[in-house]
């Protein structure tokens, strides 16, 4: 038996061996994620046209299907030319802000001849910020030989679109009453103190303990008691840990909505019980299957 | 109390002990409870042993490859325990419709590779859920809230099956004759309960490739809407016969072994048929799977232009010149096995003018697969070429092109399969020529089709081109379809021109067994990598961004070499569940005796 196994297994080797190889022999590079480049109202032009054509390279994928060379893409249009055009797409519409709705809502107007099927690029899977959409309007001017008139305004420069757990915190702290009391961000009741920049003068690990043991401490100036003694724990663990995410985020720090405690403490319990119930079934068929066996 | 009334059930139909039975099915049941316990304890002790963190990093291997390691073993033994249960379902089902012995018998051989199975792949999936929750808190919060109640049913599902597996094991000697048809039922059932589980961690994979449901900020909007995103059909349908295949490719790989190993003549033949029916299962789940992967292409265009062009055109182009490779080989070894098989069947040697065609088909359609399109040529070579593809092999390269090549060698395959399928006989009924004739006519027509498509494709634009593939599989599944529907009745009451030599096979056609095992493993790593590798750095394409250090597209020559890693890893651990299961053939000897 060994010896065939042998055989086998080296025969496995070599086959393998053989697809690692033709592996190596194709062309090798690596993909990196878009580096974060920062746009602020006072980047200059020439900058902003160099962010915008990493953008247009990277994060925001248009030569998936444009090309800005004779060698790309022609599922859509020549993006050598959208500036010498632009102003003639639509009566009454600059170049300028023609490119920019063709990146914020391409379906306004569709060059003849190309199908509808690019995303607005301020929508996921590309997610770029209307300051990025610029960036690259800046770009397409450049490139085409034309002036940068293209003007990033303080509003265009929105934060980065939320992702993953913690950024339900505030959501969760509207739902579980919190801010009934409590005033963020100008926002709330004014019963408990403001707790904006809470977490700047807070560890998590003392949030999270005055979420379920409000007598933990009080800010001077508010009357002991008014919190609810058991609102807190009303509030899954998980969730509470979402919540001081938040605060934290508000107050510049970044906390993980996970990690401390297990997130799934409940779906622990919910788990806990399927096993118990199966294994206790089980034995219980075995004990009325025993009793059975011993019936004459 | 559903299994007091079972216990019930199998005293009143007097299987020789229904405490031992229940037993044994007890013996998984507590197996799994104590793996889930203990993953439970051991990540909720480093979660709250390690410091808070959105990642967390593993010295030496790195996280992402890590996980990638156990997740991808996981599916692969998730894939056989799945894929066998299918196989020795319709075996058995084959053995009560032909009330031959030897199909219940085969079926039984393959169930008892399971119990080793089951249990790897349940202490694959715990350490996966272990390095995830621990190496990637945050996002793995993110789903299992998402999720909630996919979870409770996933791991009450995974109870239902192991207790109807065992169950199913267990009482395959005591439901016999009349009493067949309840574990025909119990074979039903651990198919139900593993299709489920197959769906619900599809759930979970798909919603990453292609989101739905939530909204900008990533909360749950529609359960529903996440559940049957894009994907989620498409790769289960896709999964579904990948793991038949998969299962059968395993069983004749293990066939294979014991043919090779055996000491008497009997025990050759009894090893050679089983090896026969593996890879017939393998072939005939493995000829629909490209129609499955169009389907699942065509759903992630329709979600993302730019995902499918990076998967297709981008970064991930070449691993598909790969892929045409490993399936090319399949096709060959699928081939060379059966025309080795001939050799066996009296009469064979009628249909033998047909291999070298059949060769160079398979030959031809391999070379136009395995043309690339988009080569990064330098400046001379693209003066030379007169462009940056090649005058005359730049027209092969093309999905045109691939798509005839492939249609071409599947119905290429088919037809080997049913010559080999009709070599010791000779139809009888009066209408026979007129039904051969037909069947010429139906794979004429299909390759004219096929043919006809892919020339006209050079001359319409894309759009209306990709709509032609349906068309051409849609001929050849057809012709598949009357070839069949003519073949059963004309072979019906044939004369049989002598029996078939089982036993008589040369080694090499174990060895083409043993290549069919390892290159489908091997493609199921790969497209594995190319599934997940699309998100690029996104943990959830478009929404969740992986902002750890590892949310780059590896090398294609550091993928493989990882894909490969995987394999030898997955083989080592199936020669320890043959191992187990030849241990326990051994120590029922003596039972038996």
């Amino acid at each position: 038996m060994s010896g065939t196994f042998l055989r086998a297994f080296a025969f496995m080797l070599a086959v393998v061996a053989v697809y690692a190889y033709v592996g190596q022999l194709l062309p090798q590079f690596e993909e990196h994620p878009p580096v974060k480049k920062t746009i602020t109202a006072e980047t200059p032009n020439a900058e902003l046209a160099q962010i915008g054509e990493e953008l247009l390279r990277g994060k925001g994928g248009c030569l998936v299907c444009h090309k800005v060379t004779e060698a790309g893409n022609v599922r859509g249009p020549d993006l050598r030319k959208a500036v010498s055009v632009a102003a003639s797409r639509k009566p009454g519409v600059s170049a300028e802000a023609y490119l920019l709705e063709s990146l914020v809502d391409p379906e306004a107007y569709l060059v003849s001849g190309f199908p509808k099927m690019m995303p607005s690029a301020l929508k996921p899977p590309v997610n770029l910020s209307l300051a990025e959409a610029k960036a690259i309007v800046a770009y397409l001017q450049s490139l085409g030989g034309a002036e940068v008139t293209v003007k990033v305004q303080a509003a265009d420069i929105a934060a980065a679109k939320p992702a993953g757990a913690q950024h339900r915190g505030k959501t969760l702290a509207a739902q579980y009453g919190c801010l009934a009391c409590h005033k963020v961000e100008g926002e709330g009741g004014a019963i408990g103190p403001d707790i904006t920049k809470v977490a700047a003068t807070r560890e998590p690990a003392e949030l999270l303990r005055k979420i379920v043991e409000p007598s933990a401490w009080t800010t001077p100036g508010f009357q002991a008691g008014v919190m609810p003694a058991d609102l807190g724990r009303a509030i899954p663990e998980g969730e509470r840990h979402e919540i001081v995410a938040w605060l934290a985020t508000l107050a510049g720090k970044s906390y993980s909505a996970t990690g401390a405690a297990s997130p799934w403490s409940h779906e622990g319990v919910r788990l806990g019980l399927v096993i118990f119930l199966f294994n206790a079934v089980m034995l219980l068929a075995l004990a009325i299957a025993g009793r059975g066996g011993r019936a004459p | 109390m559903p299994f007091a009334a079972l216990a019930r059930l199998l005293q009143r139909v007097r299987v020789m002990s229904a405490t031992m039975v229940l037993k044994g099915t007890y013996k998984g049941v507590l197996k799994i409870s104590l793996l889930l316990v203990a993953t439970y304890l051991v990540a909720h002790a480093l979660a709250s042993f390690l410091p808070a963190a959105d990642y967390r990093a593993l010295p030496f291997l790195g996280n992402r490859v890590a996980v990638w390691i156990v997740a991808e073993l996981h599916l692969m033994f998730a894939a056989f325990v799945l894929g066998v249960p299918i196989f020795a379902f319709i075996t058995e089902i084959v053995g009560v419709a032909t009330k031959e012995r030897r199909y219940d018998e085969l079926a039984r051989e393959f169930t008892k590779l399971l119990a080793m199975a089951y249990t790897l792949t349940a202490v694959l999936g715990c350490t996966l859920l272990v390095l995830l929750l621990v190496l990637y808190p945050k996002f793995t919060a993110y789903l299992e809230k998402l999720f909630k109640p996919t979870w409770i049913l996933y791991v009450t599902l995974v109870f239902g099956e192991v207790i109807v597996a065992y169950l199913y094991w267990f009482t395959w000697d005591a439901l016999q004759g009349a009493r067949k048809k309840w574990h025909l039922a119990l074979g039903f059932l651990v198919n139900l309960f593993g299709t489920a589980l197959l769906f619900i961690a599809d759930i979970w994979v798909t919603f990453m490739m292609s989101p739905a449901g939530i909204d900008e900020a990533g909360n749950l909007v529609s359960l529903w809407k996440a559940i049957s995103n894009f994907t989620w059909m498409p790769i289960n349908v896709h999964r579904l016969l990948a793991n038949v295949a998969f299962g059968g490719a395993i069983v004749a790989a293990y066939a294979a072994v014991r043919f090779l190993n055996a000491a008497t003549e009997v025990e050759k033949a009894r090893f050679d048929w089983m090896g026969y029916v593996g890879s017939f299962i393998t072939i005939a789940a493995f000829i629909p799977l490209p129609f499955a992967g169009y389907w699942l292409g065509r759903e992630i265009y329709q979600f993302s232009e730019q995902m499918g062009v990076s998967m297709m055109g981008g970064s991930f182009a070449w691993l598909w010149i790969l892929q045409a490779m490993l399936i090319g080989s399949l096709f060959f070894a699928a081939n060379f096995y059966l025309w080795l098989g001939m050799g066996r069947i009296p009469g064979a040697e009628r249909y033998v003018k047909f291999q070298v065609p059949m060769m160079l088909v398979l030959a031809l359609g391999f070379v136009v697969w395995a043309t690339p399109r988009s080569i990064i040529a330098t400046g001379p070579e693209m003066s030379a070429m007169g462009g940056s593809h090649h005058p005359f092999l730049g027209l092969f390269g093309v999905m045109a092109a691939k798509n005839t090549a492939v249609n071409l060698m599947i119905l290429t395959t088919f037809i080997s399969f049913m010559l080999y399928r009709r070599g010791n006989r000779v139809p009888a009924v009066p209408w026979a020529r007129a039904g051969k004739i037909a069947q010429a006519a139906a794979v004429a027509l299909a390759a004219a089709i096929v043919l006809g498509y892919g020339v006209y494709s050079y001359y319409v634009p894309s759009n209306v081109r990709i709509g032609f593939s349906v068309y051409q599989v849609l001929a050849v599944l057809g012709a598949m379809a009357v070839f069949t529907a003519i073949d059963i009745p004309m072979l019906k009451g044939a004369r049989q021109i002598g029996a078939i030599q089982w036993g008589m096979i040369p080694a090499r056609a174990q060895y083409a067994l043993f290549f069919l095992a390892i290159t489908f493993t091997w493609l199921m790593g790969l497209m594995g990598y190319i599934r997940s590798g699309i998100r690029q750095y996104w943990h959830v394409y478009g929404r969740v961004a992986d902002e750890s250090a590892h949310a780059y597209t590896m090398t294609h020559g550091h993928a493989t070499l990882i894909v490969s890693a995987i394999v030898v890893i997955f083989f080592l651990m199936v020669a320890l569940v043959f191992a187990m299961a030849a241990r326990y053939e051994r120590g029922r000897v003596p039972e038996a005796a």
